[in-house]
């Protein structure tokens, strides 16, 4: 079923919004055990994703980064669907708030004891802090 | 009789009253076309996590054919003993009946079923303030054990009790929010403080078309099937009304066809393919079934946003309508107290005149 282009159809889908859907060459997605990056023609895949950066490559305005937290990825070989839980553009992250939830990670783990559960959580807000300054410092 | 200056005091009052009506059944239309595309554009995500979670129960047994045990705690069926009903009510007046609609069915779920154990959650200050006024707020007493760590224990005192309330939340509508409200309703499920958790809203397919219902959000029985066990239909009089306020406010009274992209939507996940499964089904299960919970909760919410402001819009409508209907009622009052008064002046200068 290959056609000529041999692009991708990736949407990015959060549960207020459709933030992207458009054909692509190629994307990264931040799944939970690590990066993954999807061509066409990818094996059908599903998986967790965590937090970081949603990457396109090849799309009609260049490459493009997407900031992303939590939520799923559905691949088949032509069509790639990201549900994510959260999703930025990176001009829409706001840095002194990623500081904060930062802060707040850091204090929950502090404060975490030997739950962990706790520490779970606390990790979980570190990380999408940190994925979030971390594409808001590449955009910059 | 009135005289003509307290007529036209009142005629002026009243047109003061229109305005404001008026202009409150703009500010509601516009409300309502804003809170409907919300509506809709949240509609992919939850017709798609429905749909994969519906494809992962296929595939995947819920018991672990090894342990035999559930794979996640969400699946599981107790006998009802303790209930959680969320009530989604409205933050403001205004919006005729829809406030006392949303309660009543609320009170007779709660005195339908009187021998179970009803924790309330409230969402919508109206609903917050009635039910706090019926019923007593939960109480929690502290409780230090031997290692020392101080948790907070329940001590239930009545059989219905408010235990939380979250003013303000449809104002800003966020998933975040929403999120935490669906993450404490599944540990309390999973913790067996509840057995089964219900909603009631009201459902909003377009203008003329909406109703009160009372969902079972949890356990989860079926996938994408909602499982509604109660509905209040509108009766024809309230649809008439209503789209005809709809009409004169210049809203769409038909739904927006999505069919195309909810069944692209429905696509997701669903695939007639072997995937692979990066995580195990446990860890997919963990991850899945609270954004799932959390999706229903946040459709009940727009739809019932959007449902408020249709109701307050068409309650304004109604309202600047009766005052149309008085204005004409005082002004024919007015002139025909003026002609009067005229008449009996006339007849006192003929007269007067006669009599010389």
């Amino acid at each position: 079923m290959a056609d000529e282009t041999n692009q991708l159809r990736v949407r990015l889908v959060t549960p207020e919004r459709t933030l992207f859907d458009h054909a692509a060459d190629a994307v990264e997605l931040p799944a939970k055990n690590g990066y993954v990056e999807v061509l066409y023609g990818h094996a059908p895949l599903m998986a967790e994703l965590g937090a970081g950066d949603v990457t396109l490559h090849g799309g009609p305005d260049g490459d493009q980064h997407y900031n992303v937290s939590w939520g799923f990825a559905e691949v088949l070989p032509d069509r790639v669907t990201i549900l994510a839980s959260d999703a930025l553009k990176p001009e829409e992250i706001d840095l002194p708030r990623a500081e904060q939830q930062l802060d707040r990670g850091l204090n929950m783990w502090k404060e975490a004891g030997e739950s962990p559960e706790a520490f779970d959580e606390a990790l979980r807000v570190i990380a999408e802090a940190e994925a979030k300054m971390a594409t808001a410092a590449e955009k910059h | 009789m009135a005289n003509v200056l307290d007529l036209r005091r009142r005629i002026r009052s009243v047109k003061n009253t229109r305005q404001i009506t008026k202009a409150m059944k703009m500010v509601s239309a516009a409300k309502l076309r804003r809170a409907q595309e919300r509506a809709l554009a949240a509609r992919p995500y939850a017709k798609m996590i429905t749909s994969v979670l519906e494809s992962l129960t296929r595939r995947i047994e819920i018991f672990d054919p090894v342990t035999g045990s559930l794979r996640h705690p969400l699946f599981a069926t107790r006998e009802e003993k303790r209930v959680l009903l969320i009530v989604v009510s409205g933050d403001k007046g205004f919006a005729g009946a829809f406030n006392t609609n949303v309660l009543k069915t609320a009170f007779q779920f709660i005195s339908g079923n009187p021998d179970k154990q009803i924790d309330i959650e409230a969402v919508g200050r109206k609903g917050r303030d009635q039910m706090r006024r019926h019923y007593p707020v939960a109480s929690y007493k502290e409780q230090t054990d031997e290692s020392g760590h101080t948790s907070q224990v329940r001590e239930r005192g009545e059989s219905v009790e408010v235990t939380g309330d979250h003013p303000g939340m449809l104002i800003k509508l966020e998933t975040a929010r929403v999120q935490k409200l669906a993450e404490s309703i599944i540990s309390r499920y999973v913790h067996e403080e509840i057995d089964a958790a219900y909603i009631v809203y009201n459902e909003f397919k377009s203008v003329i078309s909406q109703r009160l219902v009372v969902e079972r959000l949890l356990p989860l029985m079926k996938i994408g099937i909602p499982q509604i066990t109660g509905a209040v239909e509108p009766s024809s009089e309230q649809r008439e009304r209503a789209a005809e306020a709809a009409l004169s406010a210049g809203i769409e009274l038909e739904p927006v066809d999505t069919a195309a992209a909810d069944d692209e939507a429905r696509k997701f996940g669903t695939s007639q393919v072997d995937y692979i499964y990066e995580q195990p089904a446990e860890e997919l299960f963990n991850g899945l079934l609270p954004q799932y919970v959390s999706s229903m909760l946040y459709h009940a919410m727009t739809e019932s946003v959007a449902a408020e402001h249709a109701a307050r819009m068409t309650a304004m409508d109604s309202a600047s309508n009766n005052a149309s209907d008085m204005i004409d009622a005082y002004t024919l009052e007015m002139n025909r107290v003026r002609q009067a008064a005229i008449t009996k002046e006339i007849i006192e200068i003929v007269s007067g005149a006669a009599a010389v």
